[in-house]
């Protein structure tokens, strides 16, 4: 059964925050996709001077959520970045007064584990804290621990988070790396590119979950993941997934595809797309929200808006598509730089 | 340097190490307390404040009591710093 989304937020390079807009799409600046980041009312002046970018968002997201709501029993969050920009600043810190005099500002902020320490903080929640931080499936591990404490404690309810932030020595490093776009391009031009690499991008989607189908938004009933560059083992994989979870005489209404713009990823999705029905429409998002590690999580949260009927797949997402209707099973199929693959599968509750 | 360039260079610095970015030098007055009710500083910025004098002017301040004596106000900081600088 694995769980149900009862409410969700998420500050992203789109409007997704408050009054959700994505038929509009935001333009990518330098190749990349930075957040809008709303007014943070619940901040203090001192706190939000002192957070990252990422802490602000992954708060920003969170805190709505848990202002209605019962105490989670755990927040888990999935980052692979975090605060790397405040990291770098300490780091540098180190060397410029030779590891003397360094104040811990800096170095508190670029912590993975700030995110969700400082949600506790803010919210006084004082259960389950965890922060994985495994690379392009940091947030999907995420979603194994909530999936695994829901099994263990079925009447608990947690805050599940994907977040990261821009980071501009790690842009520097995986642009050299091939892994952005060394040209100029724009995000409504990505997938026509054509060459290595892709946007840059960042973000914050965060997750109320329980096994309380009443008001729920959408199911999530399973994830898998697999570290693999063979797109033949890669395929059966998610072919074995499809067997396994997709209840007999159902098929997927809509795969939301994880496709890049890197012309090296591109197999991996189309062998993707040839194991559904011909006819399956299939939506892309990282022309909405950029390339980083957790935007699965953005994906997780677009399909919870498209099985709630919250949003309405906009025609600048289809790739391919004869009518996109009474969605009821959506396959999110995401790959983290060729290597690292998930897909989950979510449905109406 | 003269204690007026002295102070306004010390807000710049004030500025840059507690990342008050909506603010200017020109919004902080000399007189104005740096804790409670003027700028709102609390004790991780008196820490910042420290490790300032410490890298920009070579001023170690140890004894607790001289540090609330010192980060009064940017006149207060302005004038120990006058006394004590090592840069």
């Amino acid at each position: 059964m694995m769980f149900y989304i009862n409410k969700t937020n998420c500050i992203s390079p789109q409007q997704t925050f408050g009054d959700i807009d994505i038929e509009q799409l935001h333009a990518s600046v330098d190749n990349k996709l930075k957040v809008l980041e709303p007014p943070y009312p619940a901040f203090t002046a001192n706190a939000i001077r002192r957070m990252s970018k990422s802490t602000r968002m992954g708060c920003g997201a969170a805190l709505p959520l848990l202002a209605d709501s019962t105490q989670p029993d755990g927040i888990i969050i999935g980052t692979q970045v975090s605060g790397m920009e405040e990291n770098g600043k300490f780091l540098n810190q180190i060397i410029e007064y030779d590891e003397d005099m360094l104040t811990p500002g800096n170095f508190v902020q670029g912590t993975p584990n700030t995110i969700s320490s400082q949600i506790a903080l803010i919210s006084n929640n004082k259960n389950y804290n965890i922060t994985h931080v495994h690379r392009g499936l940091a947030f999907e591990n995420a979603v194994i621990d909530t999936a695994m404490l829901l099994n263990e404690s079925p009447q608990s309810t947690y805050l599940l988070g994907g977040v990261d932030e821009i980071c501009a020595n790690n842009h520097t490093l995986d642009t050299l790396a091939d892994w952005f776009k060394k040209e100029d391009c724009a995000n409504n031009d990505l997938y026509k590119s054509n060459t290595n690499g892709s946007l840059s991008g960042e973000g914050a989607a965060m997750f109320y979950v329980s096994n309380n189908k009443t008001n729920a938004l959408a199911q999530l009933k399973a994830i898998t993941t697999i570290h693999n560059t063979d797109v033949d083992v890669v395929k059966e994989h998610i072919r074995n997934f499809l067997l396994q979870n997709l209840p007999q005489g159902e098929k997927i209404d809509l795969l939301l595809s994880g496709e890049n713009g890197d012309k090296r990823a591109l197999h991996y999705y189309t062998f993707c797309e040839q194991l559904l029905d011909s006819g399956t429409p299939v939506a892309r998002f990282k022309h909405l929200c950029g390339e980083y590690p957790t935007a699965s999580s953005f994906a997780l949260w677009l399909a919870c808006n498209f099985v709630s009927g919250q949003a309405t797949v906009p025609e600048h997402m289809l790739k391919k598509a004869a009518k996109v209707s009474a969605l009821k099973n959506i396959l999110i199929y995401n790959t983290h730089k060729t290597a690292q693959h998930s897909c989950m599968l979510v449905s109406i509750p | 340097m003269e204690i007026a360039e002295l102070k306004e260079k010390l807000k710049v610095q004030i500025i840059q190490f507690l990342n008050l970015t909506d603010l200017t030098p020109a919004d902080i007055k000399n007189d104005e307390p740096l804790f409670g009710d003027g700028l709102g500083l609390d004790s991780i910025d008196s820490l910042e404040l420290i490790v300032l004098l410490k890298r920009e002017y070579g001023i170690n301040i140890q004894d607790p009591k001289e540090g609330r004596k010192v980060l009064i106000d940017v006149n207060t900081m302005a004038a120990y710093i006058e006394q004590h600088r090592e840069k």
